[in-house]
């Protein structure tokens, strides 16, 4: 039997099967695509997808397609090569999963919305890309997939673009990205110069590989992955419907960086900077992030803070050198995150719209399967041991306190897993328990199939999902073993530090025993004042410069200073400095004659 | 129909008379109408609108163009592309920009210079040196056979 052919066909025809919806309506006018339809597809592509995995985890048989290749100049061509090794045949089920009950939900979320195939071949659209870059082996396949990821975000952030602040969000995600692209550029273009080659199985492992270009994939990773310095677009994404928060910015588009990161990981083997760079920079983001979210109040805030945490957490384990952990941890982090933004957006649907946890409360008797939903995603994040979190975070954590690194960055991600535990806790407790802060007449139910089987769906992911992938897939490196209990615990008595202390706090709160604003608070609250800081001052100086330059500079210069005007103060300067000389007395130029015939004498002589 | 010649901009108002003109030309009161100085820049009688952005107009007024906030006939801002909502924001924050400056900098060096100390002080499990056999491999790295080799202890009491 062979395995490799079914493995391709397989995977080409899920491929294929995820197009069929965009390109039918174009070749006839009665194929048109309803939100069923495309639903139904993702269905179809997911359980198709499932067959090469199955392969992949019995057989291990993996399988690198190559075709049609575009000959660019005479030694240097790319063809349109598409890998499937673990990182995708396993990436493919789950993304496909994640988007199927996401793309449910979103058929009840946006029922009311007039252009919901629109808004439902947007997502398709995006998640083909999603899944061009996860399969691509080629740089330039994956930069395609990149950009394509990164314009569907754009179109779908400012969904409703009546809306002022949905359009800013929206153009923010674009220009961070966009910086991050540069990076993803350098990074190719010294592949290109150097290996001659953009394919990931010819990337060069030396012995000592130059920090140029993982200078520049890191900060590819940084821009798309939202790490500190260019992490302001994913908190604003939030302007966009809370399907597209559950598909894009939850499980698949931001770990676009991070899977770059992992795909990449024969160039930084060697080079212990760009790895430490990677620890340092995953864990102030892990921590700035987490600090970000202890005081937000809108919901969807505080779940895409706990995202750009995660990713940090992430961008440490690729620092750690353990590729293959990273993407265990993005699988588990997919399941648990959308379920999380579904939960979100039931109740926030149920609620006539209202985002602020601070008018929620007492949702646990309202909606108890969304809530209990959420009890399960907010565990399986904090790390309970045998939920789908614990598997990877655990092992992230116990590797880092067995590894040699920076004493700071294991602090600073210690402290964020408290800190996520904190966040989590308030969450829950302020959504589910105490009073209903609701008004009065708030008609909620979750009758619907269209809510309750996503949720629950991704409910039993986020349980067995851990279990499942660690179970069936054996580990790349050899996870540290021995080690002595304290450090064994670290992650257990961290979180229930976290929990204690949020517990803590909310009773607090509820009391009214501390004071409401101090520095400290204000600081998490305005998220560390980075983004009134760099927005303002790089829009107000680039544009205003940008304008002057191009309007005044350049009159000024060409048609002025250049021309005319430049002429004419050369001859009044020359005309001002000569006409001393001027002065109409005889002996001044008799001495000015002489001058000159004794110039001219010696200089002959 | 096209604007006539007196409804376009000219050239900078040198007496009273020019600037009452110019001033009615833009529809702004005399006492408002402020143009920008003459330094060959070529701004000529455009008047110089403050530098405020969209933002700090009344969100809740019942504008003309609700979504740049202006009304017929304002006098517009020379870079008014650059003041829309879509853009730079110079609506006055809640912090004040200089409390904001220096927290976000003590706290971006205090994150540098702890990485740093993490970088001289890093954190490892206990290790210990090599221990070798043989009186620390004595023959191997080519002592003399007929020498007493020096003891060599691992261990402290």
């Amino acid at each position: 039997m062979d395995l490799a052919l079914i493995l391709n066909l397989s995977m080409l025809l899920t491929l294929a099967t995820l197009s069929t919806p965009i390109i039918f309506p174009l070749l006839s006018d009665n194929l048109k695509n309803t939100p069923t339809t495309i639903v139904n597809t993702v269905k179809t592509s997911f359980l198709i997808s499932l067959v090469p995995m199955m392969i992949h985890i019995h057989l291990g048989t993996e399988s690198l397609i190559s075709s049609w290749e575009w000959k660019f100049i005479t030694n240097f061509k790319i063809p349109i090569s598409l890998k499937m090794d673990f990182y995708s045949l396993t990436f493919f089920p789950i993304a496909l999963f994640v988007s199927w009950s996401i793309l449910q939900f979103a058929t009840w979320y946006m029922a009311s919305d007039p252009h919901i195939t629109k808004f439902f071949t947007f997502l398709l659209l995006f998640l083909i890309a999603m899944l061009i870059l996860i399969v691509a082996n080629n740089l330039f396949i994956l930069f395609i997939g990149w950009e394509g990821v990164g314009i569907m975000s754009f179109l779908l952030i400012s969904w409703w673009h009546g809306r002022a602040e949905a359009n800013t969000a929206a153009l923010q995600a674009v220009l961070y990205n966009r910086i991050g692209d540069v990076g993803l550029i350098l990074c190719m273009a010294w592949l290109a110069y150097t290996t001659n080659s953009w394919e990931i199985h010819q990337l060069p492992s030396p012995t000592q590989s130059p920090t140029l270009p993982l200078l520049g994939l890191i900060l590819a990773a940084t821009g798309k992955s939202a790490q500190f310095g260019l992490h302001p677009w994913l908190p604003a994404a939030m302007e966009g419907p809370t399907p597209v928060s559950a598909l894009l910015h939850s499980s698949t588009m931001v770990v676009a960086g991070i899977f770059l990161l992992i795909r990449t990981h024969p160039l930084f083997n060697n080079n212990q900077t760009a790895l430490t760079l990677c620890l340092c920079l995953g864990a102030l983001s892990t921590m700035f992030a987490a600090t970000c979210a202890l005081t937000q109040n809108d919901i969807k805030k505080i779940i895409a803070f706990s995202t750009s945490s995660q990713l940090g957490l992430m961008m440490v384990t690729i620092g750690l050198n353990l590729p293959q952990l990273a993407f265990l941890h993005i699988s588990t982090h997919a399941f648990f995150k959308a379920m999380l933004f579904l939960c979100s957006g039931s109740i926030i649907h149920n609620l006539n719209g209202e985002q602020d946890i601070r008018k929620m409360g007492g949702l646990q008797k309202m909606l108890p399967t969304t809530t209990s939903c959420l009890t399960i995603g907010n565990l399986a994040l904090m790390g309970t041991p045998f939920l789908a979190g614990f598997y990877s975070k655990d092992q992230i954590i116990e590797s880092l306190n067995t590894s040699y690194l920076n004493t700071w960055a294991l602090t600073l991600t210690l402290l964020a897993t408290s800190f996520t535990a904190v966040y989590t806790i308030r969450m829950t407790v302020l959504v589910q328990t105490g009073f209903p802060r609701i008004p009065p007449l708030t008609p909620m139910n979750e009758n619907n199939p269209a809510v309750i089987s996503p949720i629950t769906r991704l409910a039993l992911g986020s349980i067995t999902a851990g279990f499942l992938i660690t179970s069936y897939i054996p580990p790349a490196k050899t996870p540290p073993m021995t080690m002595p209990l304290s450090i064994k615990i670290t992650a257990l008595v961290v979180t229930a530090l976290g929990i204690v202390i949020a517990l803590d706090i909310a009773k607090m709160a509820q009391a009214f025993t501390t004071p409401k604003q101090n520095q400290l608070r204000t600081f998490s609250l305005s998220l560390g004042y980075f983004n009134p800081l760099t927005h303002r001052l790089a829009a107000t100086n680039l544009l205003s410069w940008g304008q002057n330059t191009a309007s005044h500079l350049v009159d000024l210069s060409w048609y002025k200073l250049l021309g005319p005007e430049g002429l004419a103060n050369l001859q009044l300067m020359a005309a001002k400095n000569s006409t001393t000389l001027h002065s109409g007395l005889i002996k001044a130029y008799l001495g000015s004659f002489a001058l000159s015939i004794i110039i001219i004498l010696l200089s002959l002589h | 129909s096209e604007m006539s010649k007196d409804m376009m901009p000219g050239p900078y108002p040198r007496t009273p008379e020019e600037r009452a003109a110019a001033a009615k030309k833009y529809n702004m009161r005399v006492e408002d109408y402020q143009p920008y100085p003459d330094d060959g820049l070529g701004y000529g009688d455009y008047p110089m609108l403050p530098n405020k952005s969209q933002y700090e107009r009344d969100p809740w007024y019942q504008w003309d163009q609700p979504d740049m906030r202006h009304n017929w006939g304002e006098p517009m801002h020379w870079d008014f592309d650059m003041y829309i909502r879509n853009r730079a924001d110079t609506s006055p924050t809640v912090v004040p920009w200089h409390i904001m400056s220096k927290h976000f900098l003590i706290f971006l060096s205090s994150m540098l210079i702890l990485f740093g100390l993490g970088e001289i002080y890093p954190s490892y499990r206990p290790v210990g040196p090599k221990q070798y056999p043989f009186n620390d491999l004595y023959l191997e790295k080519g002592g003399d056979p007929n020498k007493e080799p020096p003891a060599v202890i691992h261990y402290e009491i």
